[in-house]
């Protein structure tokens, strides 16, 4: 669990320095959240069994779920109303 | 102060201090007096003396939402970081505008974080009838564009629940 978790943060590090813009890079950022953060968490929730700390991870895990999307909503919108000029076909 | 509003701040309270409880495990006076504190603090923040949001949300079906949200961001998850590990980086970024009749704030709120949460789909714009997406390229938008997430969307909260 914790490797695959491993795995999508270094895909979204690499992610983070091949992608043109801030538009496309917010694209790895969500891939760290959604799915880094999660199976590394979840693997640690599980690493040594059921506890008190397991309860604890989850509340993190929430958190982080409900956090991550206005923080990247945030920043696009921000990036997009400052007038930063996407590398996108604009089909508004 | 009406009784409502009371009845709320005791409800919070005691949710807060619960949570409190089961997060430090200790149980002297101290710890327990600085927690029940913090708790009614938080309540009092939170708790305002207007009426109370209504909206209609099926439990059952914002259960399903779950598993189901899950495993779209585990496949775009992995589309994504084929994306950006293949050579020729072939990425088509776009920028498109959904019309959404999602009809409460609610869905609005869930559904632009659920496009949000997935990656290779950014909201960029949010208000009650559109949304301005942000796609990393054509498979990413799928999932808005064939409307399958307003329809699960629109499943956990029926139209019309939550409209001021």
């Amino acid at each position: 669990m914790i490797g695959i978790g491993l795995f999508f943060l270094v895909v979204a590090a690499v992610g983070m320095v091949r992608l043109p813009d801030v538009f496309t890079r917010s694209h790895a950022v969500s891939l760290t959240d959604s799915l880094g953060a999660f199976f590394v968490l979840m693997g640690l929730a599980t690493y040594h069994g059921f506890s008190t700390n397991t309860f604890r991870i989850l509340v993190v895990l929430a958190l982080l779920i409900l956090v991550n999307p206005v923080i990247s909503h945030a920043t696009v919108r921000a990036a997009l109303r400052s007038g930063q000029k996407p590398v996108a076909e604009d089909r508004r | 102060m009406n009784a409502i509003y009371t009845k709320r701040l005791a409800y919070w309270t005691a949710v807060l201090f619960v949570l409190w409880l089961m997060l430090s495990e200790s149980f002297n006076a101290l710890h327990m007096a600085v927690g029940f504190s913090a708790a009614l603090l938080v309540a009092l923040l939170r708790t305002d003396l207007g009426a109370e949001r209504t909206y209609v949300i099926r439990w059952w079906r914002a259960l399903l939402y779950i598993p189901w949200l899950f495993s779209r961001i585990l496949v775009s998850g992995v589309h994504v970081s084929y994306l950006i590990l293949h050579p020729r980086l072939p990425i088509k970024p776009v920028l498109f505008r959904h019309r959404a009749d999602l009809g409460s704030d609610e869905a609005v709120l869930l559904m632009g974080n659920s496009i949000t949460l997935t990656p290779g789909t950014v909201t960029v714009e949010a208000d009650d009838e559109e949304l301005i997406v942000h796609a990393l390229d054509e498979d990413s938008t799928g999932d808005v564009l064939s409307q399958r997430l307003e329809k699960m969307v629109a499943r956990v909260f029926p139209a019309g629940g939550g409209r001021r």
